[in-house]
């Protein structure tokens, strides 16, 4: 079971990454409006210049 | 929706307008149901943006407006409202109408491949909101702004850019304890799941010692942050010496970290911190929720702030007192200075405190003072900015602009005592007594087991102290309210937070004022004397003007015949000759001076007037043949209304600017007493009786006029209808959209059906605390238990509010 003593900290280091990443979409904004992304991915792409 | 209904009957599906899938009139040769859908098509289409017809989700008929938004451009707006980017670039910020589905949110967002020069715009859709950015050099806000009309998104200046600032700042700081506290529950389910797993299957002292150490890393720094919110309020509380349900809740969770902290350390005794960590996550969850929702209410309250006008038709140069000549341009309302010439058309309010330089029209003053009859006015008349004018365009010399004017003036006292005394929650009134309950239980069982041993006695009350916490008593309300305050929305009633609901649960005084909310707000024909056949006379007399007694002739009758020779004499009548008759019609004096009358007629005149309506002579080839009673009617749902508010336990007043003897005729229809009903009241005499009734209860103000608005500060809760004045709905503490009294009854209802579902769940969290209190004080408690039964006390909270039958 000692490895359990390496993981373990490993883990809730990861964890904690996760929760910097968090932090740091809600402070760049990404979060502020939630009604509107998930509609745009319904855009097509530009359609390429005809001709 | 509209797609399958049409598909369910064939007769609509054979001619549906291309663009909004209603059906196409008869008669109509087109494949649109009407010029604005023809229109926004068209617009659409030119710019090769059919993709909007395929991702569109639900579609309704489109409106555009012919305005060139040259107010836009003007220095004064743009130093307001636009912003420099270091690119080069300019921002602004646009309120748009109608923004409902991926289409809309496609079709604005591809303005830059429409418009050269536009750089960038983003749709925020919760917020109806578009952010744009463009070229200075290339195109002009002007441009985008009669862009987005032509779309069918009808643009306006977006004014809480810091309001919105301020509450982002709140949303993001609330969402990183959210993400904190999740990160931390999550984690230390999974080591108590071990630690759990260790008691049933044998774990060695060390692995159990690190779990837990691993434990109080991750819940300390974890919750210490998380719960900041809680200890911020309950310290706030203290200082202020007032009870709030942070307070037991703090305690709870310091005690909870405190000790569990002190047991990993000592090594032995038990450690809550899986159940404490899912307490703080399921309480931020609720209050992030709340706040979305109250977000969601005022920002449909402030889109309304919005559509009110902020541009005025300025006259620039040599003024001549013909008023067909000279051409208005659009400025916004803060480019306006006294002195200038402003002119306000048919329908619109008006903009400045002024005097009348040319034209002579009707002024509906009831949203200032409550008067329901139009005045008249002629050149030299004073007028108020927040009047609408009725009748014929008037060109007004503007001597008080923005704060000076006598609106302006309302608002500064408005906002001097709408900071209500905040109310004693039911909540925060019950936690008061738990904090009490609690600590004297604990500190009983502090003493009762340290006659044993006081390890024992400090592990039992601390027990106490975390088993207890009144997680469930927290989430109740919230969620409650939640539930209500979006049914409540769905249903057309905006409600600006959660203090406005327990204000009107609880019934008191509740003062209506006329206009608007118990009668139409229209003038109508009520009663008719004489020749029935004179009405249609009297219609075709009138079919021309736009005087809202002209309209109610109108709509009494249809015309007779097509009228000629129409003479208007504003403030006085009409005169035409229709079917080869002379018809006047008119206020009876100036009938009178043309035309006979009878003792009988005479007799008729005084009665009508009497009973608060307002008299008008038919004359008829030089005999008055017929008079007219015109009033407000009374709406079809009042009477039930006010029967159901008395029902529920409310004293329904009648308080209104009107004339006396209109309120009278109004409270005797609806069977409200004479004693109840006060006519004439200024704006201060309003707040005088409520403030005078606040004494005695609850005081809630309906009302939609900026006379009722400082009524509305000054009440318990203030109650705006649709159609308010800007000031009313900003007094308010809800607003319905539709101006009936009847919704007024259904908010009150739901109000208290809120309360009712908020107690059950009060009966249903203290019910659990007392099993757990019992446990622990009896030394019985166990973390297994204290884990199970926490989220399980919540689960039956989130059930019971969800059953709820508020605003069903």
């Amino acid at each position: 079971m000692s490895v359990l003593y390496l993981i373990l900290p490993l883990a809730l280091a990861i964890a904690g990454l996760a929760v910097g990443a968090f932090v740091w979409t809600v402070r760049s904004g990404q979060l502020d409006d939630v009604d509107t992304p998930p509609r745009r991915i319904l855009f097509d792409d530009e359609p390429r210049e005809t001709r | 929706m509209n797609a399958a209904r049409a598909a369910d009957s064939p007769a609509v599906a054979e001619a549906s307008c291309v663009h909004c899938s209603l059906p196409v009139p008869a008669g109509r040769r087109s494949a649109f149901c009407c010029a604005g859908c023809e229109v926004v098509h068209g617009a659409i289409a030119a710019h090769g943006l059919d993709q909007f017809y395929r991702l569109r989700e639900a579609s309704a008929p489109a409106h555009t407006t012919e305005h060139d938004y040259r107010e836009l451009d003007d220095p004064a707006f743009q130093r307001l409202h636009v912003r420099g980017g270091n690119d080069g670039r300019a921002h602004a910020s646009l309120y748009l109408e109608d923004l409902r589905c991926a289409a809309c949110v496609w079709l604005v967002e591809s303005a830059p491949r429409c418009l050269p020069g536009v750089a960038e715009v983003r749709v925020d859709l919760g917020r109806s909101r578009a952010d744009v950015s463009w070229d200075p050099a290339a195109t002009s806000l002007a441009a985008i702004a009669r862009h987005f009309d032509r779309i069918g998104h009808i643009p306006y200046p977006y004014r809480a850019l810091d309001r919105d600032a301020l509450r982002r700042r709140e949303d993001r700081a609330l969402l990183v304890k959210l993400g904190v506290a999740g990160a931390s529950v999550g984690n230390l389910m999974l080591l108590g799941i071990a630690l759990y797993a260790g008691l049933f299957g044998g774990m060695s002292w060390a692995d159990t010692s690190f779990f837990r150490w691993v434990s109080m890393c991750v819940a300390v720094p974890g919750l210490g942050f998380a719960a900041t919110p809680f200890f911020r309020t309950a310290l706030g509380a203290l200082r202020a010496r007032r009870l709030h349900l942070d307070l037991p809740l703090s305690i709870g969770i310091l005690a909870g970290l405190v000790w569990g902290s002190a047991n990993v350390i000592r090594g032995v005794g038990e450690i809550y911190f899986d159940s404490l960590a899912m307490l703080v996550f399921l309480l931020l969850v609720a209050r992030w929720i709340v706040l979305r929702h109250q977000r969601r209410a005022s920002t449909a309250a402030e889109l309304l702030l919005s559509l009110t006008p902020s541009r005025a038709h300025r006259i620039d140069g040599e003024h001549e007192t013909d008023v067909a000549i000279d051409v208005p341009i659009d400025v916004p309302i803060e480019a306006i200075v006294p002195g200038d010439l402003v002119r306000v058309r048919v329908g619109e309010v008006i903009p400045v405190d002024g005097v009348v330089h040319a034209g002579r029209s009707a002024i509906d003053v009831g949203l200032l003072t409550g008067e329901s009859r139009p005045v008249d006015v002629a050149p030299g008349a004073e007028l108020h900015a927040g009047t609408l004018n009725v009748a014929a365009p008037l060109d007004v010399r503007a001597t008080a602009v923005g704060e000076l004017t006598r609106v302006g003036k309302l608002v500064a006292s408005i906002e001097a005592m709408s900071a209500k005394a905040p109310i004693e929650r039911l909540v925060d009134r019950i936690a008061g007594r738990f904090v009490v309950v609690v600590s004297s239980l604990a500190a009983l069982t502090f003493v009762g087991w340290s006659l044993r041993s006081v390890a024992l006695g400090a592990e039992c009350a601390m027990a106490l102290l975390i088993v207890t916490c009144p997680c469930a008593l927290a989430l109740a309300t919230p969620l409650a309210v939640t539930v209500a305050l979006g049914r409540a929305a769905r249903r057309g009633v905006l409600i600006k937070g959660a203090d406005a609901l327990e204000r009107l649960a609880t019934p008191g005084t509740l003062f209506v004022d006329k206009t608007g909310t118990l009668t139409a707000g229209e003038l109508a024909v009520v009663s008719w004397r004489g020749d029935l056949g004179a009405a249609a006379l009297a219609a075709a007399a009138e079919a021309g003007s736009n005087h809202p007694i002209a309209r109610a002739l109108c709509a009494h009758s249809e015309p007779a015949a097509p009228a000629g020779d129409v003479r208007e004499e504003l403030g006085r009548g009409i005169r035409a000759r229709v079917n080869g008759r002379d018809v006047l019609v008119g206020a009876p004096p100036w009938v009178g001076q043309s035309a006979r009358s009878q003792p009988a007629i005479d007799g008729w005149i005084a009665e009508l007037a009497e009973r608060g309506e307002t008299p008008i002579a038919i004359a008829c080839n030089g005999v008055i043949v017929a008079v007219a009673g015109l009033a407000d009617p009374v709406r079809p749902d009042a009477q039930a209304a006010l029967a159901e508010l008395a029902r529920l336990g409310w004293h329904v007043r009648v308080l209104s600017g009107d004339d006396v003897r209109v309120v009278e005729r109004v409270g005797a229809a609806l069977g409200v007493p004479r004693a109840h009903c006060q006519g004439a009241a200024s704006p201060e005499d309003k707040v005088t009786a409520v403030v005078a009734a606040r004494a005695r209860g609850p005081v809630v103000m309906v009302g939609d006029g900026v006379n009722d608005a400082a009524a509305m500060a000054a009440a318990s809760a203030g109650i705006a209808v649709s159609g308010a004045a800007e000031i009313a709905i900003e007094a308010a503490d809800v607003y319905l959209r539709s101006p009936s009294i009847g919704e007024v009854a259904a908010t009150a209802a739901g109000a208290q059906a809120t309360l009712t579902t908020i107690r059950r769940n009060l009966r249903f969290s203290l019910a659990y605390n007392l099993v757990a209190g019992a446990l622990a004080i009896s030394g019985l408690i166990h973390p297994l238990i204290a884990a199970a039964v926490m989220p399980l006390s919540s689960l039956t909270v989130l059930a019971s509010s969800l059953r709820s039958k508020a605003f069903r």
